[in-house]
């Protein structure tokens, strides 16, 4: 694959370059395109916990929406711990405030016996509507984010993985 | 894929096209065509902004978070989105797969090629400023059996078939215009050749000592 590039003119390496370089910023774009669209910083997560069970499974990928930030009891949401970056899948069980106030939740997940308020934060006992939800859940694709589970669980896979593209790489060459 | 020894997989359309494609550039700037390159190089900077904008846009977000970047985020995507649709319509619409161009003594050429999907034929179109003309010749005629490219043969062919580039290189003119009335000629009415397969010219080229 790269023994051609040396023998190539400039502008046909800067093509060649480029056409690398677009796979890989069109795939971020269209990730962007799809954040400002959901007004979302993260517009799709993979369930990491059980801790939604049966509504959601270990793996699911989930699409959020977060315009419209009137939240009701019953939705389920996607919230980052302040000081953490883990983001938690849980549902709505109460909302404080709302309208002109800022808007307050309290979460739970549905497989869990108590509220989230052991989770958040020292001192915080709820959510702030505009500054802890990332998004509302509006759609999911069941099982296919178990992929980035087992990598994340399991490093070594990464290595695995890496060390066989590589190989791939290495045995098209003819 | 090419290996370093200019040898291609003669099954392997793709690279037959590319090294011909290659071949073509090279030869005509051997023939002191000056190439402009301006369609390419629009190409170019319309790619390379949308790859900084993006990047841009990764920096920033890295950086300085989501809330803060929303707002220019939403603006790189709207001047992407705008941009990648140039680009496509650059590519399949102004260049259709342009080769090369490029003038000698005022005469204007642009040349673009093409193959279809398993039709070993070379398809290109020439137009020299007013008009234009479609020719086409087998990969054979210039890639042995095994897959090396031959350059006498190609260029045999290119100029004994366009005029801009037979004024340039009469010697390849005059056997090309033989070679490329036979070749006619076989097309219309094939010939049994004794002693050799239907394939005619072809195989005698494969069986060629490289």
């Amino acid at each position: 694959m790269f023994s051609g590039l040396s023998n190539m003119q400039p502008r046909q390496l800067a093509a060649q370059i480029l056409n690398f370089a677009l796979v890989l910023s069109t795939a971020f774009m269209l990730w962007k395109g799809l954040s400002v669209v959901a007004d979302s910083s993260s517009p799709i997560v993979v369930v990491l916990s059980g801790s939604m069970e049966p509504a959601f499974q270990r793996g699911d990928l989930l699409f959020l929406w977060n315009r419209g930030q009137e939240t009701q009891v019953g939705e389920v949401v996607v919230y980052n711990v302040r000081g953490k970056d883990i983001p938690i899948v849980h549902r709505v069980i109460r909302r404080f405030g709302g309208g002109s106030e800022p808007l307050h939740l309290l979460t739970k997940g549905d497989n869990n016996a108590a509220d989230d308020t052991e989770l958040y934060a020292r001192g915080q006992n709820y959510l702030n509507r505009e500054k802890d939800v990332v998004g509302s859940v509006i759609g999911y694709v069941p099982a296919v984010g178990y992929v980035t589970i087992l990598l994340s669980e399991h490093p070594w896979l990464k290595t695995v993985m890496l060390g066989f593209m590589a190989l791939t790489v290495v045995l098209q060459r003819e | 894929m090419s290996g370093g020894d200019g040898k291609v997989s003669p099954y392997s359309l793709g690279d037959l096209k590319n090294t011909t494609d290659d071949a073509l550039g090279n030869y005509l700037r051997g023939l002191s065509f000056t190439q402009d390159n301006s369609k390419l190089d629009i190409r170019l900077a319309m790619g390379y902004v949308m790859v900084v904008i993006a990047g841009a846009i990764f920096v920033a977000d890295y950086k300085l978070g989501w809330e803060a970047t929303k707002t220019w985020t939403a603006v790189g995507v709207a001047a992407y989105t705008l941009l990648n649709g140039a680009f496509t319509f650059w590519m399949w619409g102004v260049e259709k797969g342009l080769v090369f161009e490029g003038t000698k003594n005022g005469h204007k050429i642009s040349i673009k090629s093409k193959s279809k999907k398993y039709d070993p034929t070379y398809y290109i179109s020439v137009t020299n400023g007013s008009s234009t003309r479609e020719i086409q010749a087998p990969f054979t005629r210039w890639f042995t059996a095994d897959g090396y490219f031959e350059a006498k043969p190609f260029q045999r062919w290119l100029a004994g078939a366009v005029k801009e580039i037979g004024e340039a290189d009469p010697k390849n003119a005059k056997a090309g215009d033989v070679e490329n009335l036979i070749a006619a000629n076989n097309k219309t009415a094939p010939v049994k050749v004794s002693g050799s397969d239907a394939a005619g010219t072809p195989s005698k080229r494969s069986s060629r000592k490289v």
